[in-house]
């Protein structure tokens, strides 16, 4: 505490490890995606190619989630104050 | 014959790559300290290429030069595939046969989801699949965030420059890791390199670190935020020029809200949300772009930097795949908004067409 410039940075570095929880539910999500697609691949293998698009769709909708709290860790560090 | 000549070109393959383990290992742990990895500085705005190096008033960024070389890149191919389609042959080869592969891939995913809209559509998105992809390839070259010019970190621990050897006169440095030096306030502004020209004039920075010459394009939000408006704003485009001016009645449901009742309001609700929803397509593009490219960038130096060995390999051929992967998502997303536009949301004919 006798070094007010080192707390801060301590605690934007806490803030900036805290965001990134958000990460978790991106990772669930990716991978109830991944499973999805890979049975219903499983299934109908003719199917492949479409799944496989949607598949990549959804993960990437599912992912924006963690870059939005990596973006946000990230101007914790880098930006913010 | 063939198979005895295959087997030992593999075994010869073999050695070279233990050879550079070894190399990696000796230069990592065993060797002069000046071998040994500098812990990277993180930086999150680009960089400008040489100190007062202006265009227009305008610093010459690190990121812009290396999407420069991208642009090159991609004209080179450009103009070597247009060679090969005037010359009338039929059996492409080299890079004409590389492009003719990418293309058909990327022919075959819009013609199946824009339909009759897919030759309109294509240019837009394979030039921004194009150059995500080339881009994010370029940036693994070796030589991209590691030669640059020698400057004064802003804050934290500096590493002393070791002079390497001359070269047209001007001496090329490297940073030795034994000696982390505490950031003096003193420190003036100067210049050097890790491997690269410094001029003499100027004062030696006690404590430095590598300003990079050229950084990926997409570790740089400017680049990435550029594609998104594009791609946002083409989207609005497109979807004009599908459905006319009542395009914008997906957004101000006017109608419904004057003789639609209590859902015409929910309904008006909705269109303002999807005009919100267009802004925030803007914002995931870039951010998911930059987050994947910036963030691998970041884990390649800090891994480098802590394990120099064989770990690095491994997650290189990680970064091309998500280099990859992210160029094909943003081309795939542009192209479902896209042929989302051009798809009335009222009348059922329009998409009957597909």
């Amino acid at each position: 505490m006798n070094d007010p410039q080192a707390f801060i940075t301590g605690l934007k570095l806490l803030g900036a490890g805290l965001a990134m929880i958000g990460a978790i539910g991106a990772g669930v999500g990716v991978g109830i995606a991944a499973s999805g697609g890979v049975q219903a691949m499983g299934r109908n293998p003719d199917a492949a190619p479409i799944i496989q698009t949607n598949m990549i769709l959804g993960m990437a909708f599912a992912e924006a989630v963690a870059i939005y709290a990596l973006a946000v860790a990230l101007i914790i560090i880098f930006a913010a104050g | 014959m063939s198979e005895v000549q295959k087997k030992r070109r593999y075994g010869f393959f073999r050695w070279i790559v233990l050879a550079l383990i070894l190399i990696g290992i000796y230069a990592a742990f065993i060797g002069p300290s000046i071998l040994k990895p500098v812990r990277p500085a993180i930086v999150l705005p680009p960089e400008a290429v040489w100190p007062g190096l202006e265009i227009l008033g305008i610093p010459l960024t690190n990121t812009m030069l290396a999407t420069l070389i991208a642009d090159l890149i991609l004209i080179w191919m450009a103009l070597r595939v247009s060679r090969f389609v005037k010359s009338g042959a039929m059996v492409p080869s080299g890079v004409s046969n590389f492009f003719e592969a990418i293309f058909e891939f990327l022919w075959n995913a819009v013609d199946s989801s824009t339909g009759k809209w897919a030759r309109r559509v294509i240019p837009l998105v394979a030039t921004i699949f194009l150059l995500i992809f080339v881009a994010n390839m370029v940036k693994l070259v070796p030589g991209f965030e590691s030669i640059g010019y020698l400057e004064p970190p802003p804050k934290g621990t500096g590493y002393a420059p070791v002079p390497l050897f001359n070269i047209f006169g001007h001496t090329v440095y490297t940073l030795d890791s034994a000696q982390p030096v505490k950031l003096e306030a003193e420190a003036a502004a100067s210049e050097g390199s890790e491997s690269a020209h410094a001029e003499g004039e100027h004062e030696m920075c006690k404590a430095c670190q590598v300003v990079p010459f050229l950084r990926g394009s997409a570790t740089d939000l400017n680049f990435t935020i550029a594609l998104a408006v594009i791609a946002v704003l083409m989207t609005q485009v497109y979807g004009v020029m599908a459905l006319g001016p009542g395009y914008f009645g997906k957004f101000f449901q006017f109608g419904r809200l004057v003789n639609g009742g209590i859902f015409g309001v929910i309904d008006f609700g909705v269109g303002i949300l999807e005009l919100i929803l267009e802004f925030a397509k803007i914002l995931s593009f870039s951010f998911r772009l930059f987050g994947n490219v910036f963030g691998g960038a970041a884990l390649l130096a800090i891994i480098g930097s802590l394990l120099p060995v064989i770990l690095p390999a491994g997650l290189y051929l990680f970064e091309m795949l998500f280099g990859i992967i992210q160029a094909y998502v943003f081309y795939l997303l542009a192209t479902v908004f896209i042929s989302m536009a051009a798809v009335s949301h009222h009348s059922e004919e329009t998409a009957e067409a597909h």
